[in-house]
């Protein structure tokens, strides 16, 4: 395939999203930008600069206040009398507003920012209104927390610059090249604005899009309103009155793909599911890529990618006469690299890992819970100004102080008290499962009871789970951090048990888990449910004296992290060695020979509880 | 004020319409719970709720809107103003209000949920008054919480002590205020992503479970009047308007007969036989069995409640009261109608 040139067509489509966002700022909601701070991104950025769109940047450390508009709290104490000053959102109007690190953008203003956007007016007072479009910039790692799935769902085009080389774009010097001339005359954009709302679509094409986002796997009605609403956008920039297949495959391409969560085919989608003992890991999976590829051949021949623009799919769409959905799956497949099947497989669980960002939310700076009393201190960032301690700080000092034109109280910055809060830490129960052969199949279900049972305690906590298996070769994420008791019963059920004991590397998955967890300001206990007889190495490899060596190893990198661990020994004889790991973890040991769900789920509730008084 | 998508232009979605219609016509029923994953129209339905509601009458200039038939619930501003004004027993001076559907965004303050000191008298006459908050504005309309499933507990706590009482009691910065908030509770979210306590749980009369349709004709008629409404929402609107106002009379009828509907004991035996045998606790399940039963027959224009209006409303009714097993996983609303089944095979 043409991978070499992947980049380019990414790059161009990257690019040709500015011009959409020129026309139509706020029909398609926005762009979510995945790409690492460089070269490749600031060179987009300075391209959406050119655009002649007003930019509103959002930073992370805003408050309300200034995103919804508010009292402008300096001036009306300078003035004495009330001044209000309009919120970013207002000022947006018409144009963009871009947030960098949008992945750290905290709930709070996340939940009204996507209010704004569906209504298109703002959530308080007079509902003022306001349109406009999101540039978000999305710089996270795959690992860790994304964009909140509420904002991003509604922001129609996805681009992903990860994979595009900074030479490529900015050339060897990696000097800053001057921006293309991308920006669309005042009056040609008007006069493509004029035309957008009269831009037909067929039926066909209609349910060609509605098909191909189903068969897609992407469920949700939203992202086909915003594929098409992107194609009109399409079509008017190269003065269409119609939309086009091509305007078709540019949607499918950046709203469609990056959002699909299978294949096209069910069939190829299994194909690809990871075997049950990866031996030859690379030959295995090279086989596999390769397979998929065939597969997509036949279904549906994906047409070559095209060298410069897109003109060549319905060139290639023309002899096989495949339908029009098949066409927008295929441009949509083209459009990903080449391990796409592989790589959706682990991105539907990523996606799945990345729950709503906590991220940004750490317990210093805690903006809600329970009320402590107001403090001295300085209003801005996160810190509120308590208004009713404020005053009653400035009254004993009106005598003193010049009393202002108007009347009012003179408050000096002295008087501030801002607002404290509590909040509780939240935790979440990290369970490294032994599904392996010699911890006995019914030890597994008692301890899914546990699980199960410890889950339905934990709806009023608020508390989650997340879930790590160990067996055969190698360990892996069962269920990423979660409270949803339907998602933990489905993970578990599905768990088969049997192979080897790879302790080791079910601790380092755990411990891993557990610094993710521990970035997002949540408490990680971990629970070991072994008998610990550990017989394959961190590689995989069988070899009891060198897995118990490694699994030693991670103990006591679990001991330096200073989390709390149980470990419940289900061999039927409780073994002394097990014991000493055990307390290498710095953490308690419990035997439990006659497993019984209702005395682990007890034990892990014990644990817990512990946990918080001592947090 | 936001233009929102035209009720009456949702295509599918029977269930949620349904239970959002029946919740219009008796409040009393409880709210909604509204349970699926994004994009499938569950905040368009509710939002668009506001255009099924005729306006209300409300007592001029009070922030809580109080109602002028009922002053005995009335706020304490106006319970005040008639001794304050003169001795004359006057008729109170109304206006119409249009009903609010009140959006409680997940990231919300305690502040702006209960209500908190008036800043901007604060500041400039140095006057401690009480500026009201979302429960206020909600007081005689209905409060969305989107994503409810994820909302925070403390003011998980706060709502269900509010929507239990009524009443919004605000004891903080020195302010000592009870205002009337009766409101209600319409909420919506993905399960996937958490749970949801029972005891919120038990405040939503009706649960329904939306999925997106899956056939392809119907997929393509939501995205045409989607974006028909995207281009010209104005105009959308007012396409709509004749059918909306059609949904609108409907509505009103069905509360005017609402009364007059009869439940006999047969139906009233087969409620408790129902719920006895799912199961659910408290009598609160059976009553909103009946009154969702008497608003879904007095919006069908019968005058008595039958076994079909039974079989259409139990889903929703029970479906979320059920206890768990955490070891079945058979979907619940199928549960109750197969027990319903039983019932009335037996």
């Amino acid at each position: 395939m043409a991978d070499t040139m992947q980049w380019l067509d990414t790059w161009n489509d990257a690019m040709t999203s500015l011009q959409l966002l020129q026309i139509d700022p706020s029909g398609f909601g926005g762009i979510v930008v995945r790409a690492p701070y460089g070269p490749v991104r600031a060179q987009w950025l300075q391209q959406l600069g050119t655009m002649g769109l007003s930019i509103t940047k959002l930073p992370g450390h805003l408050d309300r206040e200034r995103l919804l508009g508010g009292i402008d709290l300096s001036a009306t104490l300078q003035q004495g009398q009330l001044r209000w000053q309009a919120g970013l959102l207002a000022q947006a109007d018409g144009g963009v507003v871009c947030i960098p690190m949008a992945e750290r953008f905290p709930d709070a203003l996340t939940a009204p920012l996507v209010q704004t956007l569906d209504t298109r007016s703002l959530p308080d007072g007079d509902h003022h209104r306001t349109a406009f479009g999101v540039v978000a910039l999305d710089e996270s790692d795959a690992e860790e927390a994304t964009l909140n799935p509420a904002l991003r769902e509604r922001l129609g085009l996805w681009i992903d610059l990860h994979d595009i080389a900074p030479a490529d774009i900015v050339g060897q010097a990696w000097e800053p090249v001057a921006p293309l001339d991308l920006r669309l005359s005042e009056a040609a954009c008007e006069a493509m604005r004029q035309a957008l709302p009269r831009v037909s679509v067929s039926d066909s094409q209609l349910s060609a899009l509605c098909a191909a986002a189903l068969a897609l796997g992407i469920t949700s009605l939203r992202v086909p309103t915003l594929a098409l609403r992107v194609a009109c956008a399409h079509a008017v920039l190269n003065g269409r009155v119609e939309v086009a297949d091509e305007d078709m495959a540019f949607a499918a391409r950046r709203v469609l793909a990056p959002r699909a969560l299978q294949g096209p085919e069910t069939t190829a989608h299994a194909e690809t599911e990871p075997n049950e003992a990866p031996d030859s890991d690379t030959e295995s999976n090279a086989d596999e890529r390769d397979n998929t590829h065939h597969d997509n051949g036949d279904e549906a021949p994906p047409p070559p990618v095209p060298e410069a623009s897109s003109n060549d799919l319905t060139d290639a769409a023309t002899p096989p006469e495949p339908t029009p959905e098949e066409i927008l799956v295929a441009a949509a497949l083209a459009s990903l690299p080449n391990d796409v099947l592989d790589r959706l497989l682990t991105r539907s669980a990523r996606s799945a890992a990345s729950r709503t960002g906590r991220s940004g939310q750490f317990r210093t700076g805690a903006q809600r819970g329970r009320p402590l009393p107001p403090r001295p201190g300085s209003v801005g960032g996160h810190a509120r100004l308590h208004v009713l301690a404020t005053l009653r700080a400035a009254a004993p000092k009106q005598r003193l102080r010049s009393k202002p034109p108007s009347g009012g109280v003179a408050i000096r910055s002295e008087d501030f008290h801002v607002r404290r809060y509590q909040q509780s830490s939240a935790s979440c129960v990290l369970l490294a499962l032994d599904a392996s052969g010699s911890a006995a199949l019914q030890r597994l279900a008692e301890a899914k009871g546990a699980v199960e049972l410890l889950l339905q305690q934990s709806y009023a906590r608020r508390d989650s789970v997340c879930i790590v298996s160990f067996k055969g070769a190698k360990a892996e994420l069962l269920l990423p951090m979660t409270r949803s008791l339907v998602r933990a019963k489905r993970a578990m059920t599905g768990l088969p048990g049997g192979g080897g004991t790879p302790l080791a590397s079910g601790l380092k998955l755990a411990y891993e888990q557990a610094m993710l967890l521990q970035r997002q300001g949540i408490t990680p206990l971990l629970v070991i449910l072994s008998d610990g007889r550990a017989n394959v190495t961190l590689d995989g490899l069988g070899g009891r004296t060198q897995a118990l060596a490694d699994a030693q190893s991670w103990c006591d990198q679990w001991r330096a992290s200073g989390h709390q661990s149980l470990w419940i020994d289900t061999s039927v004889q409780p073994d002394p060695q097990v014991q000493t790991l055990a307390y290498a973890m710095g953490g308690r040991y419990m035997p439990m020979p006659q497993a019984h769900a209702h005395r682990m789920a007890a034990a892990m509730d014990h644990l817990r509880q512990q946990n918080r008084d001592h947090v | 004020m936001a233009s929102t998508f035209p009720f009456a232009a949702i295509v599918g979605q029977d269930e949620m319409t349904l239970a959002i219609q029946v919740v219009a016509i008796d409040p009393a029923v409880g709210g909604v719970l509204v349970l699926g994953d994004r994009g499938t129209g569950k905040s368009t339905a509710v939002r668009a709720l506001a255009d099924l509601l005729p306006p209300i009458q409300v007592v001029k200039g009070c922030p809580y809107k109080c109602d002028p038939a009922a002053p005995a619930q009335a706020c304490a501003i106006c319970q005040d103003t008639p001794v304050a004004a003169g001795a004359k027993p006057r008729k109170r001076a109304t206006e119409t209000r249009p009903v609010r559907v009140v959006d409680l965004p997940l990231g919300s303050t305690e502040d702006r949920i209960v209500g908190a000191l008036d800043l901007e008298k604060a500041l400039s006459q140095g006057v401690k008054e009480f500026a009201p908050g979302l429960l206020a504005q909600a007081h005689r309309g209905f409060l969305y919480i989107d994503e409810v499933n994820l909302l925070e507990d403390h003011l998980v706590d706060l709502l269900i002590d509010v929507a239990a009482s009524g009443e919004n009691l605000v004891e903080r910065e020195g302010l000592s205020v009870r205002h009337p908030a009766r409101f209600v509770l319409v909420g919506s979210g993905n399960p996937e992503e958490g749970e949801l306590r029972p005891q919120l749980l038990d405040r939503f009369g009706l649960s329904v479970q939306v999925k997106t349709p899956q056939d392809i004709d119907l997929r393509v008629a939501v995205i045409k009047r989607r974006d028909a409404f995207d281009r010209d929402p104005e105009g959308y609107k007012a396409q709509w308007q004749a059918e909306n106002d059609r949904l609108q009379k409907r509505i009103v009828k069905a509360r005017k007969s609402l009364d007059a509907v009869v439940v006999d004991d047969e139906m009233l035996t087969l409620c408790a036989r129902l719920c006895q045998a799912l199961g659910t606790d408290g009598l609160r399940a059976e009553l909103t069995l009946m009154r969702a039963m008497r608003a879904l027959a007095a919006l069908q224009g019968h005058k008595k409640v039958k076994r079909d209006h039974l079989k259409a409303i139990a889903p929703m009714a029970l479906s979320h009261r059920l206890r768990r097993n955490p070891l079945d996983d058979t979907d619940s609303s199928q549960r109750v109608k197969r027990c319903l089944d039983d019932l009335l095979a037996a």
